[in-house]
């Protein structure tokens, strides 16, 4: 309860202080903001897959169906926090680029994941008995992670990209306001926290799904 | 306890023997294939024209031909066991991975027989310039060695799910798009004059990282 | 290899041991947990109701199905065999067990012996079909032969690798009188130097064995 009113309170102390205390950056003007949600939300959607790819593969060592609960839980959130870095970046795409979606590398990169992990929940839903499901979506989820770092990375480095490049740049060096960098951070602790709580709530409501389907 | 290690090879190769000799026998697959293949490339070719100087257009539409005819027919090997109710024996002699390198390899060869067949055919329909062949063939081969890997292992998976028809080009076509995202770009690019390496090399670092993924997982394909 | 190391006449050293072995399917019990030591040689019958889990402990012996709970060790020749490999000392007929329509008699037990890496295969084959009756349709595709026929084929396959553990599901099945001769005069050849497990109700059958494992699952009787 206090975890959940100190995570509400950061996010809710950084929201004011992005707009009151960081300056703006000179090309990007208003836009800037855009900064404190977008990158954290895609850095969740990383480590929300990682976590689902790590789990995946416990599930098959171990068959602990614990293991398959935080795969499928940490999947729905990444996908969660995909559409909330597809739909920023498309909102600042408007402003900047003048149109929502111009096929640039970074947005077809990011919609291919959403595709992908969507496919994911499709198999899920397939498959009735929970044990073949979770040893199949395990497989299948062990394999789409090898297309993250591809589409993560790899493939907006290789083609030309106008996505700006403050976090993942070629030369690895943040050029960033200290204060811009301050908010930045303490709003990718805070996403970080944010997708710590929802994964424990999803995998608490999963755990009683089974319990219920065993009784 | 004696070794089996050289059975496995034996085991291999005896799947790819023993799929291409019953497709051979029934044709029944590769007819499908071919025809849909055929007829996807007339419906793309009545529907625009020759296309001689837009080789933006004849790379990307070649790779759309291409992977709505593999999406079409690389699930057929393990769907066909699932149906003919074989997989036990299959299972009974030989190992998860011996069993999914067999099909990945037969479903290689069924892929070079459906672009030998195709790309022709297109080249010709759309009124393509001459490609440069080097580069052209090794995107293709490249590129087919990603989609029969990707295939491969979902289609293992798909034939033990409900429904599983209709589920493998959906769960399987998004492993496919970035394949498709560079083969077209790289295809586009050797009709431009311009490098391919990056495409090249996306494309074999993709493969061998989905092949390598594949060959942890194998095992586990089957176990009720 | 399986078959060279247990030559006809020579009796390997096989003990096969489970501890509280059980199967679910998700809320279903497939099978209740069933403790037992065996060794070869000797004929074991595995009797109980339908539904009992006759079948799924054949099935886990064989290496079909990854048992949920408990643990089954097989030790050939004193060594341990791990679980993946366990299906390399086993022959297996089961009433679920289909072979390819598009090859004949003859090259489904061929291929099966390719993929095992055996030596010899044809006479190998050849010898398994004589050994039930059926040399006669050797070249007979699978869809031409009776059910009994079929039956018979099982058998042929589960004796191909001359393998020092033999399990048969109801091998009785859709057999006339000879056929069931025929099947009792394999156990009988087989006795002195494997280890064979029979699960059956029919008394003709468990009466071939020594030992009997009866299952007490619920069966039918009292539903979960």
């Amino acid at each position: 309860m206090i975890g959940r009113l100190l995570l509400f309170l950061w996010i809710a102390a950084w929201m004011v202080a992005a707009f009151y205390w960081a300056p703006l950056v000179p090309v990007l003007g208003e836009t800037t903001r855009v900064l404190y949600f977008h990158i954290p939300a895609a850095w969740v959607t990383v480590v929300a897959l990682g976590w689902s790819m790590l789990h995946s593969i416990l599930y098959l060592r171990t068959r602990n169906l614990e293991h398959d609960h935080h795969a499928a839980a940490a999947a729905e959130i990444g996908i969660l926090f995909c559409v909330v870095a597809t739909v920023s970046g498309s909102l600042w795409a408007k402003a900047m680029w003048g149109s929502y979606w111009n096929w640039d590398p970074r947005e077809t990169s990011i919609f291919f994941l959403l595709l992908v992990y969507a496919a994911y929940l499709a198999l899920r839903s397939a498959i009735e008995q929970e044990e073949r499901r979770a040893r199949l979506s395990a497989i299948y989820s062990a394999l789409a992670f090898v297309s993250v770092p591809f589409l993560m990375f790899v493939v907006p480095r290789i083609y030309f990209s106008l996505h700006p490049d403050p976090i993942i740049n070629p030369r690895g060096k943040l050029d960033m306001d200290p204060r811009i960098r301050i908010v930045f951070f303490a709003m990718l602790v805070g996403f970080t926290g944010l997708y710590a709580w929802l994964q424990s709530l999803r995998v608490r409501v999963a755990r009683l799904e089974h319990r219920l389907d065993q009784a | 306890m004696p070794s089996n290690g050289s059975s496995s090879g034996a085991a291999v190769w005896a799947i790819l023997r023993k799929e291409c000799r019953s497709e051979w026998r029934t044709r029944y697959g590769l007819n499908a294939a071919l025809l849909f293949a055929v007829t996807t490339l007339t419906s793309v070719s009545f529907a625009v024209g020759r296309l001689t100087d837009r080789t933006d257009l004849l790379g990307a539409l070649l790779w759309v031909v291409l992977l709505f005819a593999a999406l079409s027919s690389l699930s057929h090997a393990f769907v066909r066991e699932v149906e003919g109710h074989t997989l036990t024996l299959l299972r009974l002699v030989a190992s998860p991975t011996a069993i999914a390198l067999g099909k990945l390899l037969f479903n290689l060869v069924f892929l070079a027989v459906i672009e030998a067949v195709t790309v022709p055919l297109y080249l010709a329909l759309m009124g393509a310039p001459p490609p440069k062949w080097g580069a052209f063939l090794a995107l293709l081969g490249l590129g087919s060695l990603a989609l029969a890997g990707s295939a491969t292992l979902i289609g293992a998976v798909i034939s033990q799910t409900r429904g599983r028809g209709a589920l493998f080009a959906g769960v399987s076509l998004p492993l496919m798009l970035p394949v498709l995202a560079a083969a077209v770009s790289g295809t586009r690019a050797q009709w431009a004059g311009g490098a391919i390496g990056a495409e090249v090399r996306l494309l074999a670092a993709y493969s061998a990282a989905l092949l390598a993924a594949s060959l942890l997982l194998y095992d586990h394909l089957w176990e009720d | 290899m399986s078959a060279a190391l247990a030559p006809a006449g020579r009796v390997a050293t096989v003990t096969l041991e489970a501890h509280d072995l059980a199967h679910r399917y998700g809320r279903r019990t497939g099978l209740e947990p069933v403790s037992f030591a065996l060794a070869a040689p000797g004929v074991v019958a595995v009797t109980g109701a339908n539904g009992s889990g006759k079948s799924t402990l054949l099935r886990v012996i064989a290496g079909l199905l990854r048992p949920s709970h408990g643990r089954l060790a097989l030790a050939v020749e004193g060594r341990a065999v791990p679980d993946a490999r366990r299906r390399e000392w086993v022959g297996f007929a089961t009433p679920e067990l289909s072979f390819y329509d598009e090859l004949s008699v003859a090259e489904n037990l061929r291929f099966a012996g390719e993929a095992r890496g055996l030596e010899g295969v044809d006479a190998a084959a050849a010898a398994a079909l004589a050994r039930v009756g059926l040399e006669s349709r050797a070249h007979d595709r699978v869809p031409a032969l009776s059910s009994g026929m079929k039956q018979r084929l099982r058998i042929a396959f589960a004796l191909l690798l001359k393998p020092p553990v033999l399990l048969l599901d109801e091998p009785g099945s859709h057999l006339d009188d000879e056929g069931r001769a025929t099947v009792a005069r394999l156990v009988d050849q087989e006795r002195p130097t494997s280890l064979v497990v029979i699960a059956t109700n029919d008394e003709r059958e468990w009466r071939l064995a020594e030992q009997r494992i009866e299952l007490r699952g619920r069966g039918l009787g009292h539903p979960a």
